[in-house]
């Protein structure tokens, strides 16, 4: 029974967490750029200031486009009860399959990338034909880097894999593949959270976006919750990421005090993967788009090296 | 000085001026002189490189509204001709494109501004909208993309009409026209010194260059010497404006390729700058400095030495910047071979500024058409030759550093003295033109002024260097992707305001 009480407020607590991810990042941003920035609450602020302002629709708007946002924002919830953060105790529901997480999160990504299509305004079609070319692409990375964990785990249920990584042994092979997976997550993390050098978060100029392009018709309410899903979106990778490659101090029983310590492990984990993900918004230019699809094959030639080596630690 | 004359043979005189003694075209202009002489008269501007000198041939159109067009042979005379025909009605004879040019639709179609017998309609008279026919690219898998002219970002209006194949645009064609404020038929019926204070505000951040130019055309026409001290003086609020423009652009293209750093330190290092502005003359645009006459601010002992003492912290300040985005492959790659001018483009468009300036071509009105103090300083023109966008940037952060030495130079040589002369019993002569020209940091701003039988002011033709430019952008643009127009068209920084008037 606490295990599934646990499952629920870890439900609460992703959505409840995922905003000041988005506001830490800025604020570093800001920082390197030599200004002072808003507080790591302002997204909750905008978030607040969004839900309580009326929408403009498009009377072109087909009931794909009202719903969209109800569905992008569901499905991560689904995910953020099917992933390792509070500890490896986690029942099961049935979603925690890696497959499952990662087209749960697709499910997001088409119904976005239809809600962008939907009005028929210039902006909506360009991101989302981008987007589906960037998270086609993206796919083999994220999965080639989630299935070579799941080789060398012999598990492919997210919830069991930091437990299986605790209790192995440490030895270069071993170390080979999470790194080289781990690189291939990184990269496919970028794109699908439309992070530099893939898109950029801060842009206002209409014709280089993706994300932004796809929920450009969004107001009010609709748009909160959008924002909302892809901070949840971020949160849910940089758990995976955090929680996979490096599941160090997760909470391994239900004791209360054991999860709060887990939890605040990985708020320092989640801070580095901020920490990086500013840094890399702040040092490099965002690539050309016909770039991109080199550096996402990069990510998928690193996974399927690290496939092949895991043969090695079997 | 100019030269006037009148020519029946308009076509041949002006062949000759641009093809065979290869003079600087300006621009080509009209004016309704009905009442006085009895006709209409275009003008065909020329200037003569390295002298204050100008070649104005004209043609005088009585008893018919049509006037040979010149567009076949000089590209950039083009919008000139559109731009006489839309808001004089004078038809130009054999030009290719019939297109109104900064009128929309809800204009009626005999709706001529600068006529002298026009009279502002009241707003009801106003015509249901008609649709403009863009230029329509067939094919297969060909679509367009309608951007603005209301865009994410807080800048000025204009729409673009953007044919593709995939991301690779095919075709771009900028419509502009949605700031027109009439402000040349203003000048007409304003005060004088209302007059100089428009002028600032036809490009709002180049207020300092425009009113410059509009000044010198004023002081020529009142028989005005300027104070020699005034003279330096406006060298270096000139420079000044010039650095706090290019400043704000090389911010605005690192900001453009995603590189927040150089975006953020482009935006820091315009705002001291204008901050500096504002300690010197008590406005941040250096608005109201200049006047007939002169300027009115001078700068003291104290201010000229802490004038100096900026601009070495922020050479070195933006060296470091420069330095690093050098630094960084990903800018790099951004700015080098995208948006490349195609070949001859600019020499036969007509680029001005730093647009030219990017392909090697050696235009820069300092120089051309000395004024103010330029003739007596001197600076070596920034050049570069590929003409992409990195070659923009260069040409910028090339400029700064000779803005920089321009101003130093200025403040050493500059003499005691008035900084204003009197003008009370300044008189402009009847009947007369003149022609003022100022290199902003866009390009040349060339005010072409004509006075009555009363010495009143009776006509003012603005020419800011984005009349030409937009046409550059529009070229460039072409084969380059989608996601990188917005870096192209920074890289030009242009004016909406100063093309549309």
């Amino acid at each position: 029974m606490i295990p599934y009480f646990y499952l629920i407020a870890q439900a609460l607590l992703i959505p409840a967490l995922s905003p000041v991810c988005i506001g830490i990042i800025r604020k570093i941003k800001a920082l390197m750029q030599n200004r002072r920035g808003p507080s790591i609450f302002q997204p909750y602020r905008d978030i607040y200031k969004l839900l309580h302002k009326d929408e403009i629709i498009s009377a072109d708007a087909t009931p794909i486009f009202l719903i969209a946002p109800y569905i992008v924002f569901a499905t991560t919830l689904v995910v953020a009860m099917s992933i390792p953060l509070l500890g490896t105790f986690l029942p099961t529901i049935g979603t925690s399959d890696i497959i499952a997480v990662m087209y749960i999160l697709a499910l997001g990504t088409f119904f976005l990338a239809l809600a962008g299509i939907d009005i028929g305004g210039p902006f909506g079609g360009f991101g989302a034909s981008r987007e589906m070319t960037i998270s086609a692409l993206a796919e083999g990375g994220l999965l080639f880097s989630l299935f070579a964990l799941a080789r060398m785990y012999g598990t492919t249920d997210l919830l069991a894999m930091p437990q299986a990584l605790i209790t192995m042994p440490t030895n270069v092979s071993i170390m080979l593949v999470t790194a080289l997976s781990f690189f291939g997550f990184s990269v496919a993390l970028l794109a699908e959270n439309a992070r530099y050098p893939f898109d950029n978060p801060a842009t206002h100029l209409e014709l280089t976006m993706m994300h932004e392009a796809m929920i450009i018709e969004y107001s009010g309410k609709r748009l909160a919750l959008m924002e909302w899903a892809a901070a949840n979106k971020l949160f849910i990778f940089i758990t995976l990421g955090a929680n996979l490659f490096f599941p160090w101090g997760i909470a391994t029983t239900t004791n209360i005090l054991a999860v709060i310590l887990s939890l605040g492990i990985f708020f320092i984990k989640m801070t580095g993967f901020c920490i990086a993900i500013a840094l890399i918004e702040s040092t490099i230019a965002k690539l050309r788009l016909f770039r991109l699809p080199n550096l996402l094959l990069l990510s998928c030639i690193a996974s399927g090296i690290a496939i092949i080596l895991t043969t090695l630690i079997a | 000085m100019i030269k006037l004359e009148s020519t029946e043979h308009i076509v041949d005189v002006v062949r000759a001026l641009y093809a065979d003694d290869h003079l600087s075209f300006k621009t080509i202009t009209a004016a309704d002189e009905r009442k006085t002489s009895g006709c209409f008269k275009i003008f065909y501007l020329f200037g003569i490189k390295g002298t204050d000198d100008f070649t104005i041939p004209y043609i005088e159109l009585r008893d018919t509204e049509t006037f040979p067009s010149v567009a076949p042979f000089i590209k950039e005379a083009s919008d000139c001709e559109r731009k006489i025909h839309t808001l004089m009605g004078l038809i130009p004879d054999g030009h290719p494109d019939g297109r109104r040019l900064l009128l929309h639709e809800t204009f009626s179609d005999n709706t001529y501004p600068l006529r002298k017998d026009f009279t502002k309609q009241p707003d009801d008279k106003r015509i249901e909208s008609k649709p403009y026919h863009f230029t329509e690219v067939g094919g297969e898998g060909i679509y367009e993309i309608p951007v603005g002219p209301i865009h994410a970002g807080i800048i000025e209006p204009g729409y673009f009409r953007i044919s593709v194949a995939g991301e690779e645009i095919v075709l771009l064609e900028p419509r502009l026209g949605f700031v027109h404020k009439g402000s040349e038929k203003l000048f007409e019926k304003i005060l004088l010194s209302d007059a100089v204070r428009l002028s600032e505000k036809i490009s709002g951040d180049s207020s300092f260059n425009h009113s410059l130019a509009f000044c010198t055309a004023i002081e020529k026409l009142g028989d005005i010497t300027v104070p020699l001290r005034a003279n330096y003086l406006r060298v270096v609020f000139a420079e000044l404006e010039r650095i706090t423009n290019h400043l704000g652009d090389i911010g605005g293209i690192l900001l453009d390729t995603g590189f927040n750093f150089g975006g953020a330190a482009g935006a820091r290092l315009r705002e001291t700058m204008m901050r500096l502005n504002e300690e010197l003359t008590g406005n941040r645009f250096l608005r109201g400095v200049n006047t007939i006459g002169g300027v009115t601010k001078d700068i003291g002992t104290d201010a000229e030495t802490k004038l100096v003492e900026h601009l070495a912290t922020l050479q070195k300040d933006l060296n470091e910047v420069i330095a690093i985005a050098e630094h960084s492959a990903t800018v790099l790659n951004r700015l080098k071979t995208t948006g490349t001018i195609p070949p001859n483009a600019a020499q036969i468009h007509g680029a001005r500024g730093v647009a030219a300036r990017c392909t090697g071509i050696m235009r820069d009105a300092r120089k051309d058409h000395p004024y103010a103090a330029y003739a007596r300083l001197d600076h070596v023109i920034a050049l570069e030759q590929i003409g992409d966008v990195y070659a923009r940037f260069h040409v910028r952060t090339k400029e700064i550093a000779s803005s920089c030495n321009l101003i130093r130079d200025a403040l050493q040589k500059m003499p005691g003295g008035l900084i204003q002369q009197e003008t009370t019993t300044m008189h402009l002569r009847k009947n007369a033109y003149a022609v003022g020209v100022s290199e902003g940091h866009r390009g040349e701003n060339m005010y072409f002024i004509a006075t009555d039988a009363e010495g009143k002011i009776s006509r003012v033709d603005i020419t800011d260097p984005s009349f030409f430019n937009w046409t550059i952008v529009g070229m460039t643009a072409v084969g380059n992707i989608v996601p990188d127009f917005p870096l192209i068209n920074k890289s030009f920084g242009l004016s909406y305001s100063g093309y549309d008037v």
